[in-house]
């Protein structure tokens, strides 16, 4: 049964990307500009352009740029199918080997985010359900609403102005390592990983030292609906039968807080994977404020330099990833609870 | 390979365990670091990437060093020297040139330059096989024999280079025109036409590349020059090593790490520490802040970089000259040159680079709010009336990457503007869509451009190129401006033998413009670029990219 | 496993916070909302500067609190020869006070009208997708389900960059990024009035299903889509300034609180805090606003 559902899923899953490569292929192809001039500059000839568009394949019909991307044309160029998400118009490396450069910047930085953000919820969240209508709950309300409304960007650099500029105690904000470091053979490409690999534990702390402003930021904003969820899944679990029960035969309470986490975190882990799948690009922002080179950033610059590989590939590499979190957690989420059931 | 990038790796640890850059070696911070070395392939026109080319190829010949201005040294543009090419006859009967090359040169590849490197070099640009045929641009600008637009066409023989250049032996290379034209020599300084090394080109070619532009977009760009690759991610740093046998002598900088540094404050703030030796790309406000810092110095000299203000021609109400001559009257140049250059910067009274050869000082606007409306009201707009109607047109563009050093610019022009009764509003929008409208639709109406600085370093090419009509060969005419007079007159000077009359020709095609408000000239500015104590020995070329080979470096 | 998905989230009650708790809170959100309405309808004329008129003092420092009574006398004295800059002013010679309080008509004009737009697609489509289910009304879903699995910020940004930056292509932009999560709502709403008895009695006394779906069922599903204005007010101003922040947003010299954000942000790591401080503070306090009108409303609903 989990198997034919999760072939389902992935199924549903591949239709829908589907869907969205050829709504971002056309989608694109509305764009107001075309990067040609940026490749000749240089005031060159009409010659020169038409020159640098065909090397592009920008004269071909559109439904064959399409066929060419998805793969149905290998002898020209590979697409999707053969596994290839073509070359940046931009740099001419290929989109898949930008993209992995990119990508685990931004896994590293939300990934920690989010346990960093859970790790305090959980007791916070907690704190709220457990003291209901006491001064304790009004302020965790509070803190979470606050917390969940703000704009990210602005708190990154009021961090970055109070800890870096007047107290000293946080490096500049110039990316993922000093620009006097010269980062340690790319490996995995998770800058924490990679140091450890190259066995240099002092560069492994300057990376973290470089990630703790970026991730108190995004761990800060998520921790408001991420306190909300626990604080609100907790209540209702309390309420439930097994805890009026638990409570009846005397268990303490701690244990029954306990069973009523794990009753309260599967709920939970939905939210979580669809706050996953929008920091993917949300954090965006931040990884501005703090110079990471994230998946965003790529983003941002393929868009303004209409580099339509870059953009594709970009948007199916975020959704696919999305996609993925969604089943993975509804799985967990199965895990933890045994009513679901497939 | 492997093994030496890690042991590289290893040594630069060491490094920076022993905390700053130690003995000759440097650090600096740019915008970004080279996306590609091909000038042939997709990154040719971004800045960041020519830095990388010129500072790993070599030119068949360059520019004397001329005065020392504020510490630079500027090029002489009369004189030319040999680089590759150590001297040259041209014979104006067969408009032939011979180029006699340097013996002895060799490459950090090992291979030794010779006559096969040039025919290489021009070989590969005439097959037109990159992104951006930018060799064959420049050939086809000097009207070199046989780069003309066929080469375009279906023949597959028109893209080999045939006889118009060829070898007459080792370290000797004949090259044939067209028809006569003096551009040869200033184009073959330029990083379009840098010289390859053939053989470790071609061990890195493939089947499908027979032109091995992978190679060069992605691994290294192999020359005769005074640096070799050592490490290159893009988007992140690049890291070169002196050639010790460099034919000009061993480089004063022994390895030179690039880092990229989006953000010009960043940059700054890392100057400041005292952990990067160089840095370039800051707005104006940021070098001004550190001029009088101890231990660093900005050094900047004017060269070709300047801002304009443009008006296209096609729409209206930009065809009205007396709106034009208005809004020219309209700008406040002094609080310009104040506030948005503190002071780096003096007002453009021409319509080409002063500093290059031919140039006339024919504009000089002066800033005159009641002229501007007088102006205004001849237009047929008394105060403005009537002027809504073009709201779309009176939004000014500008590049949007360019915000920081741009803003305080476009805000005081768009407030002057609108103390006279003209409708200006901002519309900043990508490098790529500005080039787009601006080179391939030439459809913005109203733009603030810093960025053209003509290749060519003459008058007479930066008027063929911005001023002649699309039909007759402009290729950058952004304004659409169409004058039979002038193309008629330029027809002429450009085949003038006599630099004197020629000379005239051009002042009287420049006073036109000024005349027409061709362009609107705002100011000339100085390319800076900020350093430590232990840099000297800058020197500018009309690139703008720094030659580090140049550089001198105290330990 | 039925209606198991990512939507639980939308699909479930809000918490129930205890009664009487934190009406201070809902005092202080009415009032920022008030406030900036009010801002919204008067903000650009009565600042002591044009919002769009650059000044020639570069990135001037606000004063500093003690200077603040001595420039106050002067200011209503009359002796001093220019408005004092209240909060400094930008790099472009702006007053950046006179922004702050002129920015909420941008910001809540975009807002507003990206709500009501994608309010009111969304509650169409919601309806039609709930009220008539067959394979039609499925694609719908499926398609608002593709849109909303699009990184809202990379498709806010080629939007924007298709259109051009103004007001109404970004209103166009979020709207389009809003519009299923009220189609959901809505959908989810009307599914579960539907199988309530009213529909087959207004069915059986004869009435059409248009009128059935427009005049019963639409009413009765309305609110959980009213209710999510409010928050979705407020994250569209956040996602405006987002957008500005990373150079899609409105033009400039356009008052707009992200935009002033990003002005600043550079020079932030050279000390300059003020340019992005205090239009960052207007933000903040706007959201939290809103966020806190959203919940109370919510509150509201759940009690009755």
């Amino acid at each position: 049964m989990l198997l034919r559902y999760i072939t389902r899923r992935m199924l549903i899953g591949v239709v829908q990307l589907f869907c969205l490569v050829i709504a971002v292929f056309f989608l694109i192809r509305l764009l107001p500009a075309d990067p040609v001039s940026r490749l000749v500059g240089l005031n060159s000839s009409e010659e020169a352009y038409a020159q640098a568009a065909a090397q592009l394949g920008l004269d071909r019909p559109l439904f064959e740029q399409l066929g060419i991307y998805l793969g149905l044309y290998p002898e020209i160029a590979p697409g999707l199918l053969q596994g290839s998400l073509g070359v940046s118009w931009a740099t001419g490396s290929t989109v898949g080997s930008e993209i992995a450069t990119f990508l685990p910047v931004t896994l590293q930085l939300i990934t920690l985010a989010f346990f960093l953000a859970f790790a305090v919820s959980i007791p916070v969240g907690m704190l709220g359900a457990l003291n209901p209508g006491k001064a304790a709950d009004k302020g965790v309300f509070v803190y979470s609403l606050f917390a969940g409304s703000q704009p990210e960007f602005w708190w990154g650099l009021l961090f970055v102005y109070v800890f870096y500029f007047q107290l000293g105690v946080a490096p500049a904000p110039l990316g993922q390592l000093s620009p006097m470091t010269f980062p340690p053979e790319p490996v995995t490409g998770f800058m924490l990983i990679d140091t450890l690999i190259a066995g240099e534990p002092a560069k492994f702390v300057e990376a973290l030292h470089h990630l703790m402003m970026p991730v108190i930021t995004l761990a800060f904003i998520l921790s408001g609906p991420i306190i909300k969820m626990v604080r609100q899944n907790m209540v209702r679990a309390l309420q439930s039968d097994f805890v009026l029960y638990a409570n009846l035969v005397g268990l303490p309470r701690k244990r029954v807080a306990r069973y009523a986490l794990r009753a309260a975190m599967g709920p939970s882990m939905t939210l979580i994977g669809i706050l996953y799948g929008f920091m993917l690009s949300g954090a965006v922002l931040v990884e501005s404020v703090f110079s990471l080179g994230g998946i965003g950033q790529y983003a941002i610059r393929s868009v303004l330099a209409f580099d339509y590989p870059a953009i594709q590939g970009v948007v199916l590499v975020i959704t696919a990833i999305s996609l993925v979190v969604y089943l993975l957690l509804d799985l967990i989420h199965a895990a933890i609870d045994p009513r679901i059931a497939y | 390979m492997k093994t030496m990038m890690s042991t590289a790796t290893a040594a630069l640890c060491a490094l920076t365990v022993a905390g700053a850059a130690t003995a000759q070696e440097i650090l600096i911070l740019a915008e970004d670091v080279p996306a590609g070395l091909n000038y042939d392939g997709p990154a040719a026109a971004i800045p960041s990437s020519q830095q990388g080319m010129v500072t790993l190829l070599e030119p068949l010949v360059g520019y004397a060093d001329g005065e020392t201005i504020d510490g630079v040294v500027v090029p002489d543009f009369d004189t030319f020297e040999g680089r590759l090419a150590e001297s040259w006859e041209y014979d104006e009967d067969t408009l032939t040139w011979t180029f006699n090359l340097r013996q002895g040169v060799t490459g950090c590849g090992g291979a030794t330059f010779n006559a096969d490197d040039v025919i290489y070099t021009f070989e590969r640009a005439k097959s037109v096989s990159g992104a951006a045929p930018i060799g064959w641009f420049l050939s086809n600008v000097a009207s070199i024999d046989g780069f003309g637009p066929e080469v375009f066409g279906e023949d597959p023989a028109a893209k080999e280079l045939g006889d118009s250049i060829v070898k007459i032996d080792d370290y000797t290379v004949q090259l044939r025109q067209a028809e006569p034209n003096a551009l040869l020599l200033p184009v073959l300084t330029i990083f379009g036409l840098l010289i390859f090394d053939k053989e470790t080109m071609e061990a890195n070619a493939t089947a499908d590349d027979p032109w091995s532009h992978d190679y060069v977009n992605n691994t290294n760009a192999p020359g005769f020059g005074g640096y070799c690759i050592e490490s290159w991610a893009k988007n992140e740093q690049i890291t070169y090593t002196a050639y010790p046998d460099y034919y000009r002598g061993a480089p004063d900088a022994t390895r030179v790490s690039v880092r990229r540094v989006p953000q010009s404050s960043n940059r700054l703030v890392v100057l400041r520490s005292g952990q990067a030796d160089l840095v370039t790309g800051l707005t104006p406000r940021e070098y001004n802040s550190i001029a009088d810092t101890d231990g660093l110095t900005v050094a900047g000299v004017t060269g070709n970089e300047n801002l304009f203000i443009h008006m296209n021609y096609d729409v209206e109400p930009f065809d009205n000259i007396a709106l034009r001559r208005a809004i020219a009257h309209a700008i406040p140049f002094d609080q310009i040159i104040a506030t948005g250059y503190f002071g780096e910067a003096t007002q453009w009274n021409g319509m080409v680079p002063s500093t290059y050869p031919g140039y006339t000082e024919s504009a000089g606007f002066t800033y005159d709010p009641d002229m501007a409306r007088d102006l205004l009201a001849e237009a047929g707009y008394p105060n403005g009336e009537g002027l809504d109607a073009f709201a779309e047109a009176f939004a000014l563009s500008y590049v949007a990457e360019k915000e920081s050093t741009l803003g305080p610019i476009v805000n005081v022009i768009q407030t002057a503007l609108r103390e006279v009764g003209i409708p200006a509003t901002l519309d900043p929008i990508p490098q790529t869509q500005y080039g787009d409208r601006q080179l391939v639709r030439r459809d913005l109406p109203f733009a603030v451009n810093d960025q053209e600085k003509p290749i060519g370093v003459d008058a007479g090419y930066a008027i063929q190129l911005f001023f002649v009509s699309p039909e007759n060969g402009g290729l950058n005419n952004m304004v659409n401006y169409r004058n039979a007079d002038l193309d008629a007159m330029w027809a002429e000077a450009r085949v003038d033998p006599d630099t004197a009359s020629r000379d005239a020709t051009l002042a009287q095609i420049q006073d036109m413009l000024a005349a027409d408000v061709t362009w609107l000239p705002v100011v000339e500015y100085r390319t800076q670029w900020a350093f430590n104590d232990r840099i000297s020995g800058l020197k500018w070329y009309p690139d703008n990219s720094i030659r580090y080979t140049d550089l001198q470096v105290e330990e | 496993m039925t209606e198991f998905s990512h939507d639980v989230l939308l699909d479930e009650p809000a918490y129930v916070p205890p009664a009487r708790k934190a009406d201070w809170l809902m005092r202080i959100g009415v009032t920022i909302v008030t406030l900036v309405c009010f801002l919204a309808l008067f903000g650009p004329y009565i600042g002591p500067y044009d919002p769009t008129r650059t000044t020639i003092r570069i990135a001037e420092p606000p004063p500093g609190l003690t200077e603040i009574p001595g420039l106050m006398a002067g200011w209503i004295g009359g002796t001093l020869d220019h408005p004092p800059h209240w909060m400094g002013t930008d790099a472009n010679g702006y007053d950046i006070f006179s922004r702050v309080i002129a920015a909420p008509r941008t910001d809540l004009k975009i807002a507003l009208l990206a709500n009501l737009l994608s309010l009111t697609v969304g509650v169409f489509f919601g309806l039609v997708a709930g009220y008539w289910r067959n394979w039609g009304t499925e694609l719908l879903v499926r398609v608002s389900d593709v849109v909303q699995s699009f990184p809202v910020f990379i498709l806010a940004m080629v939007l924007v960059a298709l259109a051009g930056r103004s007001a109404t292509n970004i209103i166009i932009a979020l709207a389009f990024v809003y519009t299923p999560i009220y189609l959901r709502l809505t959908r989810a709403e009307v599914l579960s009035q539907t199988s309530r008895g009213f529909v087959e009695a207004a069915r059986a006394m004869g009435n059409s299903e248009l009128s059935i779906a427009l005049r019963h069922v639409l009413p009765n599903s309305l609110t959980p889509a009213l209710i999510q204005s409010s928050v979705t007010i407020g994250f569209a101003i956040l996602l405006t300034a987002g957008l500005s922040f990373v150079g899609a947003g409105v033009r400039p010299p356009t008052p707009e609180w992200g935009l002033m954000i990003s002005t600043g942000a550079n020079q932030i790591v050279l000390g300059e805090w003020w340019p992005s401080v205090f239009p960052g503070l207007a933000i903040s306090l706007t959201v939290f606003g809103f966020a806190v009108l959203g919940n109370a409303l919510e509150r509201r609903y759940e009690k009755g």
